[in-house]
């Protein structure tokens, strides 16, 4: 068989829209997960035992349940719970920044518990109080260490974001799938789709690889 | 000296320390003097690093109580009464007025010397930026580091993180500096520069507790020697009475061990002295 690109450029429009909302939902997910991650990764870190278990179980609960599941339930299940409606865009919104605030988390605990319990000593016998310690000594050198499994996850977040086509969110992928309905040409379209992921993911890869170097520089 | 009229700056009282069932300290007894060095030596295991890391509550003993220039830092009765209790803001206050120096300098990585020596004044005490840079950069020069004050840790070498750490120690202005074996993870030949600069200190009148195997720095500069074992202290006195003339007898072999290498190099002293005389 022979390809057709005219199908991909004949619906740009459409996929640039969709590829439009992929990116929207990438940030604004990555941002709220951060959110997330950072209350339940301290959250793990503190004295507390009921604090860290509670901690534990959200994390076990979102890292283990596929995020397709965890999409669709949001949409259709949650409302049905909650008594209120939810537009499929926060549905959307909530299931992704959920999930992936759950690995943040894991990766801000282990990224602070890497750190030589000798700096704790030190700071903790100067007289720095635990916030002081956390936001002066150890997340500082937590979060250098952090950059590369974050910058990992977080690709992972933005191909995951198809998955909201399911319910209906007008991603890329969602675009891909209408265009392919009424042009009978779906090879073209979803190689066209990947490479876009491609072209956007490989720069993104490389600058953290870059930002890996950099932090191993000042240590 | 006169010390006997000097006052006290640390008391402690029946420490005791457990780590799950084993007991690491028995009930330690201890007061230090104003311009006071305490060395205190004892196998690997016997409890010195623990109360060195129990004076500044690192570990938390399990009872006794610790008084820093007459605060109570810490007080729990054997029967686990907090008598003291402190709320950790206060914990803080107290325990940065001892400085530690540790085994492996802990500087933090991720700041330049001087930027390592103004953290805690500024940070903890709050004081005014310039005037803790001044006194950070005269600690530094003090420690015969004023060429490195803008070098990251790991562009110096240990002795030279280890004074880093004795200067960021001191810029918080401690009652009492604890040493925790300084020289330990050093090259041989970056001993001296630190045990120079300790000595220094030590004749500036500072009050010190030094954990170390150097006996040679004990015998220079100690007032008292202690030797713990078996989590209590077996021994306690001036270092000529406790290191060269030990009664205790697992102290006897403990300094023994030195003994054997001091007389293992005495034919190459000697030799060397007789040469040198010809």
């Amino acid at each position: 068989m022979t390809f057709d690109w005219t199908v991909v450029t004949s619906n740009a429009h459409l996929l640039w829209q969709g590829f439009l909302i992929t990116l929207y939902y990438t940030v604004t997910t990555i941002v709220a997960g951060l959110l997330i991650g950072l209350v339940i990764g301290l959250i793990q870190l503190s004295p507390f035992r009921p604090l860290v278990w509670l901690g534990r179980l959200y994390v076990e609960f979102f890292r283990n349940i596929p995020l397709l599941v965890i999409v669709l339930w949001t949409y259709y299940a949650l409302p049905i719970f909650l008594g209120v409606n939810i537009t499929k865009g926060w549905a959307g919104f909530l299931a992704l920044s959920f999930y992936v605030g759950s690995f943040y988390a894991e990766i801000l605990r282990a990224g602070v518990q890497s750190i030589d319990p000798g700096q704790t000593d030190a700071s903790t016998a100067l007289g720095m109080s635990y916030g002081q310690r956390m936001r002066r000594i150890i997340l500082p050198q937590a979060f250098r260490r952090m950059v590369p499994p974050l910058a990992g996850q977080s690709i992972i977040q933005m191909k995951n974001t198809t998955l909201l086509s399911m319910i209906t969110v007008p991603d890329l992928l969602y675009q891909g799938s209408y265009i392919s309905s009424f042009t009978y040409r779906p090879m073209e379209i979803y190689t066209a789709i990947g490479l876009i992921f491609v072209v956007v993911l490989v720069p993104l890869t490389l600058l953290s690889r870059k930002l890996e170097k950099a932090g191993m520089v000042t240590k | 000296m006169h010390m006997q009229d000097a006052k006290e700056v640390l008391k402690l009282r029946d420490i005791c320390l457990r780590f799950g069932k084993a007991e690491v300290l028995r009930g330690v007894d201890l007061s230090v003097k104003q311009g006071e060095v305490v060395v205190i030596i004892g196998g690997s295991g016997s409890g010195k690093t623990s109360l060195l890391r129990c004076i500044n509550l690192l570990n938390v003993p399990s009872s006794g109580s610790i008084v820093i220039d007459g605060e109570t830092l810490f007080d729990l009765d054997r029967s686990g009464a907090d008598k003291a209790g402190l709320k950790p803001a206060q914990v803080n206050r107290i325990r940065a007025q001892t400085g530690m120096v540790f085994q492996q300098f802990n500087l933090f990585p991720h700041m330049t010397a001087l930027q390592n020596v103004m953290e805690a004044p500024v940070t903890v005490k709050r004081q005014n930026r310039q005037e803790v840079e001044k006194r950070a950069r005269d600690l530094l020069a003090q420690m015969g580091l004023d060429q490195h004050v803008d070098k990251r840790p790991a562009q110096l070498s240990g002795g030279q993180q280890q004074r880093v750490a004795i200067a960021r120690a001191l810029a918080m202005d401690p009652k009492v500096m604890l040493f925790d074996e300084p020289t330990s993870a050093l090259d041989p030949e970056l001993v001296g520069e630190v045990l120079k600069a300790m000595v220094a200190l030590a004749r500036s009148g500072m009050t010190m507790m030094v954990v170390t195997h150097e006996l040679g720095f004990a015998l220079e500069i100690a007032d008292r020697v202690i030797f713990i074992d078996q989590g209590l202290i077996a021994a306690d006195g001036p270092p000529e009475q406790v290191l060269l003339h030990p009664e205790h007898p697992r102290l006897k072999q403990f300094v023994g061990r030195f003994h054997e290498t001091a007389d293992l190099l005495r034919p190459f002293l000697e030799g060397k002295t007789a040469a040198a005389t010809h």
